[in-house]
């Protein structure tokens, strides 16, 4: 790092239990969720009445009266009215593109505090009507007498009004993400059995950190929920292979992706407190960790030359090369478990000669990770994956993780839709 | 050469409502008598395809604006529709030897030579040629060639041929030949590759690409037309696939070549695997089947210049 760049220090984070979809949060909006994540941060840390340099998250699946998302919830929190919010949105990476884009403003000194999170909600996800119909009522919008609006409207028909909900499909190809997943865990002959180990591994991880008290100063209740309602202690490999795989049917036999070793659709909101220095001491806030770097990375997914969610793989090869890293310096390493095999699709290449040389430019591979370094609090497997909630999720945990441990270092990689995807280090104080 | 004979542009539907008439009055499924084609191509003056034309197929197709900077080369198969009643009314004739009603299209070979850009004056030529034997009945090419509106279509050359395409039809149950006479056909076992894509095709698939082509024949519109026409269920029409495998992909100063040849049909509403493969930095192949019953339904390539 340059001289002139100061550190962006990570304070501290919060979020809301994790809930499957259409359950405990099902009544819940966006901006509920959000500002609650926000209310829980600014009491945890005692920001009431204080203007920050800025606030920005975001939403995945958004309504367009949320278009000042973040900002109307910082308006529902103690922060003073003058702190600046805006929306940041980049799929899955939305959270973690937030935070490091606030930390680089810190680390150039155009601000001195931040928050960086988001949110999602699949149980509120915006409804919209058809492209017929949205045509047609602009037009009839767009009428100057009576007679042309009634000419717009009678072109209304029954099969207009069918309402319309998003879905995960990628808009180039049609495939949902777990179909292309399938594929991606098919070419790198990704096995059921390690699919289900890890997500039996981040099951557990997940409910052990629980047990130990590890998210009493990370997770604040909602709506009734103190823990992440997806997770199940109790899982096992054996009752995870009695599932039938839902993704990449059409490989018949060969088909491994299962509801249980891909993540569920979550609702949640997390929120992540970044200061420079001297902003966290005279505040008399902790310092867990420094947000060092981060790195996005997008592949050429449309026909298949690449998977869609391999773009941290590349990520990840130049960001460590930047820093004059190897996987061997980290002492943690979260890899967002979009699908189990996501994870190991991702190891697997960064363990291949061919795929190192070929694919990344580089002279060796870049090795392999250490399983028992791996989410070892447990990842989106167990926890769930609100999309844009999910980096501020990973960053609070793996800064905590890195508290007490100076100089130790922390990788990360989120997958993104659209075959983009961003990776992050950071190094613990 | 014989030369062209020139016609006004006609309407689909008026043609396809006459065709319904002369199935009705004779025969669909019958031998025919004549053994030849029309010597004489038709030739049509088309005024150009307009904005709303351009608009209402890339909204289909969910492809980049026509904004006249960075995309205004129209798609092959836009080309295509707008040709296509041109062919219908060489169809159409009295000396043409296969119904029209029934036809199935079994391949296309284009080679798009020229940009053709929204307002473009054209002149649209169609002959026939080739009438075979097929193991099912008789089929045939149609040949569309596109000109620019001034040009001298009977005395033009090849540098003046904007677009060409050759559409080869099958007239099912019309034997013309002895069956002996057709190639016993070889089939190979398929086995679908790696899918790049997924089409999910709603139950107006038909009705949407007919509402865009004008092309309403009733076996793409509901089940219950289909079924008067020999089919389970509506099925798309080809030109619906080539348009979908080529979308984003032909170049904007054009000088392509491209083909499809269709095998079995795709049912509506119903879900299509597509692949899509670079052979090599010129030429993709691509392969569309039922996910399900992994039955081929078309195989297509594209050679840019």
């Amino acid at each position: 790092m340059a001289e002139t760049v100061r550190d962006a220090v990570i304070i501290g984070g919060n979020r809301i239990p994790f809930a499957r979809a259409h359950g405990a949060y099902a009544k819940a909006s966006n901006q509920d969720m959000l500002t609650s994540a926000l209310n829980g941060l600014v009491a945890r840390f005692g920001l009431q009445g204080q203007q920050l340099g800025a606030v920005a998250g975001g939403a995945v699946m958004k309504h367009s009266k949320n278009f000042n998302l973040v900002r109307e919830s910082v308006l529902g929190t103690p922060l003073d009215p003058k702190t600046p919010a805006y929306d940041v949105q980049m799929a899955c990476a939305t959270g973690t593109e937030a935070i490091g884009s606030l930390a680089n403003k810190i680390k150039l000194g155009q601000i001195d505090s931040a928050i960086g999170g988001g949110v999602d909600s699949i149980s509120d996800a915006p409804i919209v009507v058809t492209d017929e119909l949205r045509s047609i009522l602009m037009e009839a919008n767009r009428a100057k007498t009576m007679g042309q609006r009634l000419k717009a409207l009678a072109k209304i028909r029954p099969g207009h009004l069918a309402p319309q909900a998003p879905d995960t499909g990628e808009p180039r190809t049609g495939l949902s993400m777990g179909e292309h997943m399938a594929v991606t865990a098919h070419q790198w002959e990704i096995s059921r059995q390690e699919q289900d180990e890890l997500a039996v591994a981040s099951h557990q991880n997940l409910a052990a950190a629980y047990d130990e008290g590890f998210f009493d100063d990370l997770v604040t209740p909602f709506k009734g929920l103190s823990r992440d309602n997806n997770m199940r202690a109790d899982s096992s490999i054996e009752k995870l292979a009695k599932l039938s795989p839902v993704f990449g049917r059409d490989l018949g036999d060969a088909a491994t992706m299962t509801a249980a070793n891909s993540t569920p659709l979550t609702d949640g909101a997390s929120a992540v407190l970044l200061g420079s220095e001297e902003w966290a001491d005279s505040h008399d806030l902790p310092k867990l960790a420094n947000f060092v770097d981060y790195e996005q990375g997008a592949v050429d997914f449309v026909d298949g030359a690449e998977g869609l969610l391999m773009a941290p793989a590349y990520a990840a090869a130049r960001m460590l090369k930047r820093n004059g890293l190897t996987f061997q310096d980290f002492e943690y390493f979260e890899i967002h478990e979009a699908f189990a095999s996501t994870v190991l699709a991702q190891m697997k290449a960064w363990e291949s000669e061919e795929f190192c040389k070929n694919k990344l430019g580089l002279d060796a591979p870049l090795g392999s990770i250490d399983r028992s370094r791996l989410n070892v609090t447990g990842s989106s497997l167990a926890a769930g994956h609100p999309f844009a909630a999910t980096g501020g999720r990973i960053i609070a945990a793996l800064a905590k993780l890195l508290h007490g441990k100076p100089g130790k270092l922390g990788f990360i990689s989120v997958c993104a839709a659209g075959g983009q995807g961003i990776t992050a280090i950071i190094e613990g104080r | 050469m014989t030369p062209a004979t020139p016609i006004e542009l006609p309407d689909l539907g008026s043609l396809y409502r006459r065709a319904a008439l002369e199935a009705a009055r004779s025969k669909l499924s019958a031998n025919g008598t004549l053994k030849a084609l029309p010597k004489a191509p038709v030739v049509a003056a088309h005024p150009g395809i307009t904005e709303d034309q351009a608009e209402q197929y890339r909204t289909l197709f969910a492809g980049e604006a026509f904004d006249g900077v960075y995309r205004s080369s129209l798609p092959s198969t836009l080309i295509h529709i707008a040709g296509f009643p041109v062919q219908m009314a060489l169809m159409s004739q009295d000396d043409f030897p296969l119904p029209l009603l029934g036809m199935v299209h079994l391949s296309n070979e284009v080679h798009h030579h020229k940009p053709i850009a929204v307002g473009t004056p054209l002149q649209m030529l169609a002959r026939a040629q080739n009438l075979a034997p097929h193991r099912r009945g008789t089929q045939t090419e149609l040949v569309i060639e596109v000109y620019p509106g001034d040009a001298a279509v009977d005395t033009a050359g090849a540098d003046q041929l904007l677009y060409s395409s050759i559409s080869t039809y099958l007239g099912m149950g019309t034997y013309l030949f002895s069956e002996d006479e057709a190639a016993s056909p070889q089939r190979e076992e398929f086995v679908p590759p790696q899918k790049t894509g997924l089409w999910t095709l709603g139950a107006d698939a038909g009705r949407q690409y007919a509402a865009v082509s004008g092309d309403y024949n009733p076996i793409h519109l509901t089940g219950l037309t289909a079924k008067l026409l020999g089919q389970k269920q509506a099925i798309v029409h080809g030109m619906y696939s080539a348009a979908r495998m080529l979308e984003g992909r032909e170049p904007e100063t054009a000088g392509h070549r491209w083909s499809i040849t269709f095998e079995a049909p795709i049912a509506l509403p119903g879900k299509v695997a597509f692949a899509a493969e670079h052979i090599d930095e010129k030429t993709q192949r691509f392969v569309g089947w039922n996910p399900r019953k992994r039955r081929r339904h078309f195989t297509g390539e594209l050679v840019l210049p």
